[in-house]
């Protein structure tokens, strides 16, 4: 579904991915993690086009986002993207949140977009705060919309950026909880995460991304057991 | 002569030059076009100030991140620093007797629209350029994440929280923009500062023909900032926790 060839990337002189070549298959859910400036948020950032490539070839269900002619907004409706800080829009209704998208885009009428909006809302236990606007909702409750804002557009893959890292401790649970549903129903996921737990148990597939690089990957089992590389050997004694 | 009566002989000499200055020969009348032609230049340059700046806003903007506007940026550049680096009387000559030289008096309050919207266009392209770049970089993301263009995102998402944050400095701008329609004389435009000249000029009496007109921009001025607190009422709406 996804295919990432030679990704190189950098901001001015610091080279900040190295050549990353990666295989996403549909359905795959796979967790990155990695030490703090190692590239993983960058690398998922990349999957969008929302920092754009220096060298190298990412292409996704077979069209190539790196082609200067490639609609990307056409594309970017296929990928959902979760934020660390949420950004969900402060100036519009959760309900308006969610329809924005699925309605400018042509995807849906404002009545179906409507429909969708109350059902997801439904869904996450939250149909009474249609019409909240965001500053009045807990960092919890506002990720699991900007969940399901994404959901809205009904993409095939959805990019994780680091979910649980801006919550308060005890609202961490509910936000993976909802991410373990999606990907119990099948959702191709990518998860940049520091949460051990999750990737144990959701991921089908564990990367380990340090100095720009993929330095190990594995399914969880093995990756937690095994570790082969030494980075990954003292960054997990250190997280674990 | 008592205190009383003082009063009264002053009360008297006030009443005959409000008469005088304000009713005599229909002189109100003058007053009256002088207050429509300050609305129409005030409204009609808020409106050409506005677009103008946003536009100039937002290829400012755009360009930081798009080499083909470079050279669309420059003229933004080159149109800031003109009409902020010259007076706004100047401008108001130049417009009048260069750019539309051939234009007929009636066509005066026109060409000052223009001259006062171009200028104050400048400003107000400052005022969102401040309001675009304070928003967070996150919502630009979060919109095109989604799919929606850029375009889209900048008016759906960026712009409306923009406008929420440079309410106060736009209000500042438009009340800036009110009582700058006063040099329109020179051009010889009858707006409400020229009205009361000309009544001085043939009356003598500065006193109501100049504190009269101070009130009507006083007027204009508090309603403007009433229509301020009407409209930032409305945007905090979601801002309660």
């Amino acid at each position: 579904m996804i295919s990432v060839k030679g990704l190189v990337k950098q901001f001015g002189d610091h080279v900040v991915l190295k050549g990353i070549d990666c295989e996403i298959e549909k359905g795959e859910k796979v967790v990155v993690i990695g030490p703090s400036g190692s590239g993983k948020s960058t690398f998922l950032r990349c999957l969008n086009l929302l920092e754009v490539p220096n060298q190298g070839q990412i292409l996704f269900e077979g069209i190539d986002l790196t082609d200067p002619n490639c609609d990307v907004d056409q594309v970017r409706r296929k990928m959902g993207m979760v934020f660390q800080h949420f950004n969900l829009f402060p100036h519009l209704t959760i309900r308006e949140n969610i329809t924005l998208a699925p309605v400018k885009t042509g995807l849906m009428s404002e009545e179906e977009a409507n429909r969708k909006a109350l059902s997801l809302l439904e869904r996450i236990g939250l149909p009474d705060k249609a019409e909240a606007y965001p500053p009045q909702l807990s960092g919890g409750q506002k990720q699991r919309i900007a969940i399901v804002r994404a959901l809205a557009m009904n993409p095939d893959v959805m990019l994780f950026d680091e979910p649980t890292s801006a919550l308060d401790p005890e609202m961490v649970g509910e936000v993976l909880e909802l991410m373990k549903e999606l990907a119990a129903e099948g959702m191709t996921m990518v998860v940049v995460t520091h949460e051990m737990g999750f990737a144990r148990e959701v991921a089908t597939r564990v990367l380990f991304m340090a100095e720009g690089q993929i330095m190990e990957e594995n399914e969880p089992k093995e990756f937690f057991a095994h570790p082969q590389n030494p980075r990954l050997r003292d960054f997990l004694s250190k997280v674990l | 002569m008592g205190f009383l009566d003082q009063i009264s002989a002053w009360w008297a000499g006030f009443c005959g030059d409000v008469y005088t200055n304000i009713i005599a020969d229909d002189r109100y009348l003058l007053y009256l076009e002088g207050l429509k032609n300050t609305l129409l230049m005030a409204a009609g340059a808020v409106v050409i100030g506005v677009l103008l700046g946003m536009i100039v806003a937002i290829i400012k903007v755009y360009a930081a991140d798009n080499r083909k506007l470079r050279p669309l940026e420059a003229l933004c550049n080159l149109y800031l620093a003109v009409i902020r680096g010259t007076p706004m009387v100047v401008q108001l000559l130049i417009m009048y007797y260069i750019v539309f030289k051939s234009a007929p008096p009636e066509m005066a309050v026109g060409v000052a629209m223009l001259a006062f919207g171009v200028n104050s266009g400048a400003y107000v392209a400052e005022i969102f350029r401040a309001g675009i770049t304070s928003i967070d970089r996150g919502q630009m993301e979060a919109g095109r994440s989604l799919g929606l263009s850029k375009n889209t995102t900048m008016r759906y998402i960026i712009l409306p929280q923009a406008i929420k944050n440079i309410l106060p400095a736009l209000f500042n701008e438009f009340i800036v923009l009110v009582k700058e329609t006063s040099v329109a004389g020179y051009i010889s435009i009858r707006d409400l500062t020229k009205a009361a000249e000309l009544v001085r000029s043939r009356t003598f009496e500065p006193f109501i023909p100049l504190i009269g007109i101070a009130l009507v921009y006083l007027v204009l001025v508090m309603v403007l900032t009433a229509i301020q607190r009407r409209i930032e009422r409305r945007l905090t709406a979601g801002d309660k926790r």
